[in-house]
C-alpha cells in the first residue's frame, strides 16, 4: 500500500469521499486550511445550499419540471448531486432513500418522489422523532405501503409493520400485536382526493392533464381513536404517540446508529441479517446510541459525533466501502464538471447508475437496496469501469482539462512514477494498493516508450486518467 | 382562489382550454410554443427527451379542437430536433422552429414538409447559442433570440444575418438568458430578458427603449418571464413563467391584471372521461382545488396540486380572432382567454 498525499489531506479526502461525493485536489487543499473539525461543522450547518437552481433545471427539461415519468425526479435529484456545495445533504438524501425505500411502480408519479426527497432534504438532519411522522405522513409512502387502505374498523398492517421492521426497532424487538396496534394508530393518515389519486397511479393515467401531486390528509373520521397497547403501553394513541414510543427505545437507537455506521463508516450486511449478525463494531454503535439519547434524536448531532470520532477517521475505516452507483456516477460528474449548465444528456447520464444496479427512486422492494459488495457483480462492475472511463477520458469536460493541466504542471521532462503521483492526487485517491500503482506505472511506462507519433501529452494523460478511475480504489470511498 | 388583482380591471378573461395530455397523435405532450395559421389552424409546438421522444411533434389542430395531425420527430437528423424551443410563421405560411440543443432553426411548410434547416452553433456574427424565442417582422425577417450569446439576431427566411443587438449583462439594453420576443404593430420590439426578471422594449433597429417589472412576486414583479405579446392596443401580456401566471401590463408598463389560470375540461378532455366512466367519476368526486399548507413559497408546488392553474407558461401567442392563446406546458393544454 502506497500513500500519496499528507496525513492531513488524506484525511480530508476521506471526509469528503463519506459525508459527500469527493473532492478536487485544489478543493482539498483549501479545506486543509480551513480545519478538519470546521470542514465538518459547515458540511452540518450549510443552510440555503448553492447548487444549479430549479428555474435553470425545469427551464430545459420539461419532464424534470412536470414528472410525469420514472427517470425524471431521479436525473433532477443527480443535477443536485453533481452542483451542490452541501454534499452531505444530498449524501444523506440517498441514506434515507435506502431506508424508506419508495418507487415509482406503484405510484406512476414522478413528482410525488421528487416530493419525498425534498422532505428529506428537510427533515433529514433534524429530530429522528420528526423524520419519523414526516415519513408517516409523507403521501408517496402512504400510497405506497397501503396506508391508504387502512381504515377504522379495518386495518391494513403494511406500514405499522415496516415502520417497526424497517424504518426503526426492527426484527425482534415488537410483537404481531404491537404491528397491528400500531396500524390502527395511524388509521385515518391518508392522502387528499384518496380515490381519484390512486386510480390515476393504478392506471398510470396522465389524462386529462399530467399529474396532479399527493398532499397528506387526516380524517379524523376514519381514525381509531379507541385505546391501544403498544411496547407495553396503553393510551388513545395516535400516530404521533406511537412514533413517540419508538423514539424512547433503546433499539431505535440502536438500529438508526447501525445504519447512519453502515453509510458512513464501512459496510455492514443488509438488514436482514442484522438480528443474528452483530454489529461490526459494537462500541462504536453504542458510542451513536448515547448520542441519540443525549441530544434528544439529533440525527445532526449524530452526524457531528461521528465525522469528529476516532472510528471514522481511522486509517482501517478508510476505502471499506463501494460507492453506490448513484454516488460513483456523481463523484465522476463533479470532477468532470460537465453539468455545469443542462445538458440534454443527463437523462442518459442519470440511467448510468441504473445500468450498475441503483435506479433511484425505483428501489427493488421497500427494503431498498443492498449496499456494499453486493454493488458489484460482473455486469456491474464493468459499467462502473466503464463510467468512469469514458467520463476521464472526455477530454471537452471542463473538468478533464483542467485535471490534465493540473498533471501537466510538473513539466516536460517527468517521469512515469511522478505522472502517476501527480494523477492519484488529482483524484484524490490517498492510497493505493502496490499492485494497482505498479500496473498504472506500467501502463506509463509503456505509453511513454511506445505512444504513436501523433499523440500528444494531454492524451497520454487522459488515458491514465481513464485507468485510474477504473482502479479498486477509485471505485471505493 | 382569486385575488382582488384579479378581478379589480379586466383586460382578459377564460374562455376554454384546448387540449389533452397525450405521449403521441391527438393531443400535447409538454406543448413549450404554438404558432397561428392564416387559416386559423394552431401548431403546437412539443418538447419531448429520449426518455419519451414521441412527444417532439407539432400537433396541428383548431379553436374548436379539430384535429389535423401531427409532424416532426426527436433526433439529431434531417428535420428532427431535441429541444424544441419557440415557433412562428411568417406571411408566406412558412413554419419556423428552433432548437436550442441543436442551435439550428427548421423551417417547413404548413403540411410539414422540411424547406429548410439552417444555423450554426457559436458566437460569432451570425452564429448561434441556444436558440430560444422567435418572431417574424412586418418584412418578414426573422428575430432570433441568441439567449446563451445575450442578444437579438435578425435573419432573412433562409437565415442569412441581418443585424444583432443586446449583450449579456443586466444593465439597459442587457439581457440575461433571454427567452421569449415578439414585434407590437409599431415594429418594436419587447424580449423576455428571463434571467433579469423583465420585459425589455427595444426599437426595431435594436435601441433601448425601456424596461419593465422587477424581480417578485407583487403585481408587475416577475420571476423568469418566458413569453411575451403585445395586442393590436398596446397591451402587453407576459408569461410570468416561474410566478405559474400571466400578468397583463398596459402600453407604458404598469399593472393591469394577472391569473394564475382558470382550466376546465377541453373537448378532447371530455371525451376522454366520457369513455373511462370509473375515472371521470372519481374525478367528479375529487377536490381539484384543495386547500394546502405549503412548505415552501415556490408556485411550483400550487400549480403542482391545483389542476386549473397554470404550471409552466412557457408561450403566448395571440390567434386570428384575438384571442390570447397560453401555452400550459407542464399541464399539456392551452388556456385560451378573450380579450376585451
Amino acid at each position: 500500500m502506497t500513500t500519496t498525499m499528507t496525513s492531513e489531506k488524506a484525511l480530508m479526502a476521506h471526509l469528503m469521499r463519506r459525508a459527500g461525493f469527493g473532492a478536487s485536489s485544489e478543493e482539498l487543499d483549501r479545506l486543509v486550511e480551513q480545519g478538519y473539525d470546521e470542514t465538518v461543522d459547515q458540511l452540518l450547518d450549510i443552510e440555503q445550499p448553492n447548487r444549479m437552481s430549479d428555474n435553470i433545471i425545469r427551464r430545459y427539461h420539461s419532464e424534470y419540471s412536470g414528472m410525469m415519468g420514472n427517470l425524471s425526479a431521479g436525473a433532477n435529484w443527480m443535477y443536485r448531486m453533481v452542483s451542490t456545495d452541501a454534499p452531505l445533504r444530498e449524501k444523506l438524501n440517498l441514506m434515507w432513500h435506502g431506508m424508506y425505500a419508495t418507487g415509482y411502480s406503484k405510484l406512476a408519479n414522478g413528482k410525488v418522489l421528487h416530493d419525498q426527497i425534498r422532505m428529506f432534504e428537510r427533515h433529514g438532519m433534524g429530530s429522528f422523532k420528526d423524520l419519523l411522522i414526516e415519513i408517516s405522513k409523507d403521501p408517496a409512502m402512504i400510497v405506497w405501503l397501503d396506508n391508504v387502505e387502512n381504515h377504522k374498523g379495518s386495518i391494513n398492517e403494511n406500514y405499522g409493520r415496516e415502520l417497526l421492521e424497517l424504518f426503526s426497532l426492527g426484527v425482534g424487538n415488537y410483537t404481531e400485536h404491537d404491528v397491528k396496534e400500531a396500524a390502527r394508530a395511524f388509521t385515518g393518515w391518508t392522502i387528499g382526493n384518496t380515490e381519484y389519486m390512486t386510480m390515476k397511479s393504478a392506471r398510470d393515467s396522465v389524462w386529462p392533464y399530467g399529474r396532479l401531486s399527493f398532499h397528506f390528509e387526516y380524517k379524523a373520521d376514519d381514525h381509531d381513536d379507541s385505546e391501544k397497547e403498544f411496547l407495553g403501553r396503553k393510551g388513545n394513541f395516535n400516530g404521533e404517540d406511537i412514533v413517540d414510543i419508538i423514539c424512547e427505545q433503546p433499539a431505535t437507537a440502536e438500529f438508526l446508529s447501525r445504519h447512519i455506521y453502515s453509510f458512513f463508516v464501512a459496510d455492514e450486511p443488509p438488514v436482514p441479517e442484522w438480528p443474528y449478525k452483530p454489529p461490526r463494531d459494537p462500541e462504536a454503535i453504542a458510542a451513536l446510541s448515547n448520542i441519540y439519547f443525549e441530544s434528544n434524536y439529533s440525527i445532526k448531532a449524530m452526524l457531528n459525533y461521528l465525522f469528529k470520532s476516532e472510528f471514522f477517521k481511522s486509517d482501517t475505516a478508510r476505502f471499506q466501502r463501494i460507492k453506490g452507483p448513484a454516488e460513483l456516477v456523481a463523484s465522476v460528474l463533479r470532477l468532470t464538471e460537465e453539468f455545469e449548465k443542462p445538458d440534454i444528456s443527463m437523462n442518459p447520464m442519470s440511467q448510468q447508475a441504473q445500468f450498475m444496479g441503483q435506479h433511484l427512486l425505483s428501489p427493488p422492494s421497500v427494503e431498498g437496496w443492498h449496499w456494499g459488495t453486493e454493488w458489484i457483480d460482473s455486469g456491474a462492475l464493468v459499467e462502473r469501469v466503464n463510467f468512469a472511463s469514458e467520463h476521464f477520458g472526455n477530454l471537452d469536460a471542463p473538468g478533464v482539462e483542467t485535471l490534465v493541466n493540473r498533471i501537466l504542471d510538473a513539466g516536460d521532462d517527468i517521469a512515469p512514477e511522478a505522472v502517476i503521483d501527480r494523477t492519484l492526487d488529482e483524484l484524490a485517491i490517498t492510497e493505493i494498493s502496490d499492485n494497482s500503482r505498479e500496473a498504472l506505472i506500467d501502463f506509463a511506462t509503456r505509453q511513454s516508450e511506445s505512444a504513436p507519433a501523433d499523440q500528444t501529452r494531454r492524451e497520454r494523460v487522459v488515458n491514465i486518467l481513464k485507468l485510474a478511475g477504473a482502479t479498486p480504489e477509485f471505485q471505493r470511498a | 382562489m382569486t385575488t382582488a388583482s384579479e378581478t379589480k380591471t379586466k383586460r382578459i378573461s377564460f374562455n376554454r382550454t384546448i387540449g389533452v395530455a397525450a405521449m403521441q397523435g391527438r393531443g400535447f405532450y409538454y406543448p413549450w410554443a404554438v404558432s397561428v395559421a392564416d387559416d386559423g389552424r394552431y401548431f403546437v409546438l412539443g418538447r419531448g427527451s429520449d426518455s419519451d421522444p414521441r412527444g417532439t411533434r407539432y400537433t396541428v389542430m383548431n379553436f374548436e379542437e379539430e384535429y389535423f395531425g401531427t409532424f416532426g420527430a426527436f433526433g439529431t437528423g434531417e428535420g428532427e430536433s431535441l429541444w424544441n424551443t419557440c415557433t412562428a410563421i411568417d406571411s408566406a405560411q412558412q413554419l419556423y422552429q428552433t432548437d436550442e440543443s441543436l442551435h439550428r432553426i427548421i423551417v417547413r411548410n404548413l403540411d410539414g414538409d422540411l424547406l429548410n434547416t439552417w444555423g450554426e452553433h457559436g458566437a460569432g456574427e451570425g452564429q448561434l447559442n441556444g436558440p430560444a424565442g422567435i418572431a417574424v417582422t412586418a418584412s418578414d425577417e426573422l428575430l432570433v433570440v441568441d439567449q446563451q450569446n445575450g442578444r437579438i439576431q435578425k435573419f432573412t427566411g433562409d437565415g442569412k444575418i441581418i443585424s444583432s443587438f443586446g449583450e449579456s449583462g443586466s444593465g439597459d439594453g442587457q439581457l440575461n438568458l433571454p427567452w421569449g420576443i415578439c414585434v407590437d404593430s409599431a415594429g418594436d420590439i419587447y424580449v423576455a430578458d428571463w434571467g433579469n426578471d423583465r420585459v425589455v422594449k427595444f426599437t426595431a433597429d435594436g435601441g433601448f427603449i425601456a424596461n419593465y417589472g422587477s424581480s417578485g412576486r407583487g403585481e408587475g414583479e416577475f420571476d423568469a418571464p418566458a413569453s411575451v405579446v403585445v395586442d393590436e392596443d398596446g397591451y402587453i401580456y407576459v408569461a410570468d413563467w416561474a410566478n405559474q401566471r400571466v400578468q397583463v401590463l398596459d402600453s407604458n408598463g404598469a399593472f393591469v391584471q394577472l391569473t394564475r389560470g382558470e382550466s376546465n375540461d377541453s373537448k378532447w378532455a371530455q371525451e376522454f372521461l366520457d369513455a373511462n366512466s370509473e375515472e371521470q367519476a372519481a374525478r367528479a368526486g375529487a377536490n381539484l382545488e384543495p386547500d394546502i399548507e405549503f412548505n415552501t413559497d415556490d408556485p411550483h408546488e400550487a400549480s403542482a396540486h391545483i389542476e386549473k392553474y397554470f404550471w409552466g407558461p412557457t408561450h403566448l401567442a395571440l390567434d386570428n380572432d384575438g384571442h390570447l392563446l397560453v401555452v400550459d406546458s407542464n399541464r399539456h393544454r392551452l388556456q385560451v382567454f378573450d380579450i376585451s
